[in-house]
């Protein structure tokens, strides 16, 4: 009986996602015989670039690797009840501070690779934290500063690499920094495949993430405060802490996904790599698909991987536009939020006036 | 200093923020509404684009830019049912339409067009600009002649929304539909129709701001050319805090800093640097100027 209940339950849960991502599967149909595709052929390619060999499947958990860890950032601090939409800033903060950290920091290798990964974490939670700390000092909107401070940090970033820190050694065209030691990176899972030990680091940051929010009191405050702020103030949450806090791990888990990238495929920064993809923002939506849920979150994450990879293979093999991945991306996000009732609504009902939901 | 401020600073002061303040007094429309609209990139994109494909369609700069103008308000009425009728998070709903129409126009780009980046058409018309016979391009007045028309419709607007916010039945049924939510229904207000109205007009002048983006300046579209103005806006309505007027001036401020930070490249600065200025002005003015809705909130959060 309890097994039925189970699984009922759990049916009921994963219903709503599965028809979003059928109804964006839908409306990529649409965009792909507007075009003149056949959808068929179209999603059989897609199947194929992301998962059609084992090659490809590793390159989407690649790809999944650092979208994992900044929607876990992202999704840390929805659930405490803070929208920080500076993942990009964070990231590329902490790419910078790894690279620069793996590059000149005299110590043996294995300390630099922790080194540096501590260096990304650090530069990523400081840009959020202080963001934060804007909000919490002066009542600067968390939501604007956050995403105000994602230009700074791309202009900031994008001068280190193009003056100070240039590879003057290679081609001129490219703004990056020297290689960093073969020593220092970051090891691949397989030999030959993209996938390195960065998916594992954040597939074990997903479930300690987890563990955090459901089993421990901290975590329970976290909730209670993005569920009901009021309440959990009333219940003696100190709100300047929780903020910090959640603020500096958010801001460090986009960090660490800035560092894995540069010690695990890059292997230098290099201007513009790490936004182009959009991966900040691939973040964000797996955080939003998943409702801020860590495992969700990175199961979320290897979607839009796959999502894209295969957008990718669909642009190899037929008639249509890689682009294709972004709108199947986007429709489903509108499905789902068409149910995100969440505690950001919550507080919305809770308030008697209707301002930012921030 | 005499090189960084000139007249035709200021002049390309004014059009460069044009589309800016365009989508801000969307986005101020919808604060005083009591929605958040965070689409407002996304919107812009669509009117960009739209504004191109409807020159393309018609061969009309005018018709054009209503076919910009309705393709962008029906994309807003997307955000408009999520959020009104479906009670959807405002800010996760705009992010969406924003992901939306970036992949939208560059699918579309590539659908309609047939090329990827750019597309740009030498026999397509941009906007005329008009010049006000009075005034000649000399003298300091110099700066508000040989615009196109939608800067002017921009400022125009932002004085009529002024006067409609706060002299007019209609503008004040408005603002308590925002102010105070279950006070206006009970005065009989259909709140939801209001807000519906609200979202559809931002739609609208995002999709006007579009087009002065893309039929403005040079006649072409780019991925993703809005660069984040939308953003840019939101921040606008925040520091003018909802007012149109208040919204202009801190539009005015944006589109300065944007003018100088280029004017500031031929000072042999790192291009990064004077690049960020109009950001770091942005965060500078938010010091000052605090969006008093959010005060209020997190004031009460913390029982201050």
């Amino acid at each position: 009986m309890r097994l039925m209940q189970l699984i009922t339950r759990s049916l009921r849960e994963w219903i709503h996602p599965l028809a979003a991502l059928l109804l964006g599967l839908a409306a990529g149909a649409v965009a792909i015989l507007a075009v003149g595709g056949s959808v068929a052929e179209t999603y059989a390619e897609m199947w194929k670039g992301a998962f059609g060999s084992f090659y490809y499947a590793m390159n989407t958990l690649a790809r999944a690797t650092p979208i994992m860890l900044i929607g876990l950032g992202v999704a840390l601090a929805f659930r405490a009840g803070f929208f920080n939409l500076g993942a990009e800033g964070q990231l590329l903060l902490g790419a910078l501070a790894a690279a620069v950290t793996a590059l000149y920091l005299p110590a043996p290798p294995e300390m630099r690779m922790i080194a540096a990964l501590a260096a990304g974490i650090v530069a990523g939670g400081a840009w959020s934290l202080f963001a934060g700390w804007l909000d919490l000092r002066f009542r600067m909107n968390l939501l604007i500063t956050t995403l105000l401070l994602n230009y700074i940090a791309v202009y900031l970033a994008s001068y280190f690499v193009s003056f100070p820190l240039k590879d003057t050694s290679g081609s001129a065209a490219i703004n990056q920094t020297n290689m960093v030691d073969r020593a220092v990176w970051l090891p691949k899972l397989f030999k030959g495949m993209s996938v390195h030990a960065g998916f594992i680091i954040a597939a074990a940051a997903a479930v300690v993430l987890f563990l955090f929010l459901r089993h421990t009191i901290a975590g329970y405050h976290l909730r209670m405060h993005g569920s009901n702020p009021l309440f959990a103030i009333y219940g003696g949450v100190r709100r300047g802490r929780l903020m910090m806090a959640a603020m500096l791990a958010s801001g460090g888990f986009a960090g660490l996904a800035g560092a894995v990238e540069v010690l695990g495929t890059q292997y230098r920064y290099i201007d513009n790599a790490l936004t182009a993809p959009g991966y900040a923002w691939s973040g964000i939506m797996a955080a939003l698909l998943a409702g801020s849920h860590p495992l969700g979150t990175a199961a979320a994450a290897i979607l839009l991987a796959a999502l894209q990879t295969g957008g990718m293979g669909v642009e190899r093999n037929t008639e249509v536009p890689l682009e294709i991945a972004s709108v199947i991306q986007a429709a489903i996000i509108l499905f789902i939020s068409a149910r995100f009732t969440y505690a950001f609504f919550k507080r919305r009902k809770a308030r008697s006036s209707d301002g930012p939901a921030v | 200093m005499d090189q960084l401020f000139d007249f035709s600073l200021f002049n390309s002061m004014l059009r460069m923020i044009a589309p800016i303040l365009l989508a801000a007094l969307g986005g101020a429309i919808c604060a005083r509404v009591g929605i958040f609209n965070v689409g407002l990139e996304g919107l812009m994109l669509t009117g960009a684009f739209t504004a191109i494909v409807g020159n393309h369609l018609f061969h009309n700069v005018w018709l054009a830019v209503l076919f910009a103008a309705v393709c962008a308000g029906l994309m807003s009425l997307i955000l408009a049912y999520l959020t009104i009728s479906l009670n959807a998070n405002m800010i996760v709903v705009g992010v969406a339409l924003n992901f939306l129409a970036t992949g939208l126009t560059t699918y579309c780009l590539f659908a309609i067009f047939h090329v990827k980046g750019s597309y740009y058409d030498p026999n397509m018309t941009g906007l005329p600009k008009w010049n006000i016979p009075q005034i000649s391009g000399d003298s300091f007045l110099g700066i508000l002649t040989g615009h196109s028309p939608l800067v002017y419709l921009a400022f125009v607007l932002a004085f009529a929304l002024q006067f409609f916010f706060f002299r007019t039945v209609r503008g004040f049924r408005m603002l308590a539909a925002g102010e105070h939510p279950a006070a206006a229904r009970s005065l009989g207000i259909k709140i939801d129709r209001i807000r519906y109205a609200a979202v559809l007009a931002s739609g609208v002048l995002c999709g006007l701001a579009g087009a002065q983006l893309s039929l403005g300046q040079v006649t072409q579209f780019t991925e993703n050319m809005t660069a984040g103005r939308g953003f840019i806006a939101l921040v606008a309505v925040m520091l003018g805090q909802n007012n149109p007027l208040g919204v202009t001036l801190s539009s005015l401020l944006f589109g300065l800093m944007e003018a100088i930070s280029i004017r500031l490249q031929g000072f042999s600065l790192p291009t990064q640097f004077t690049m960020m200025v109009p950001y770091i002005v942005t965060l500078a003015a938010m010091f000052f100027f605090k969006d008093r809705a959010y005060l209020q909130q997190s004031g009460r959060i913390e029982g201050r």
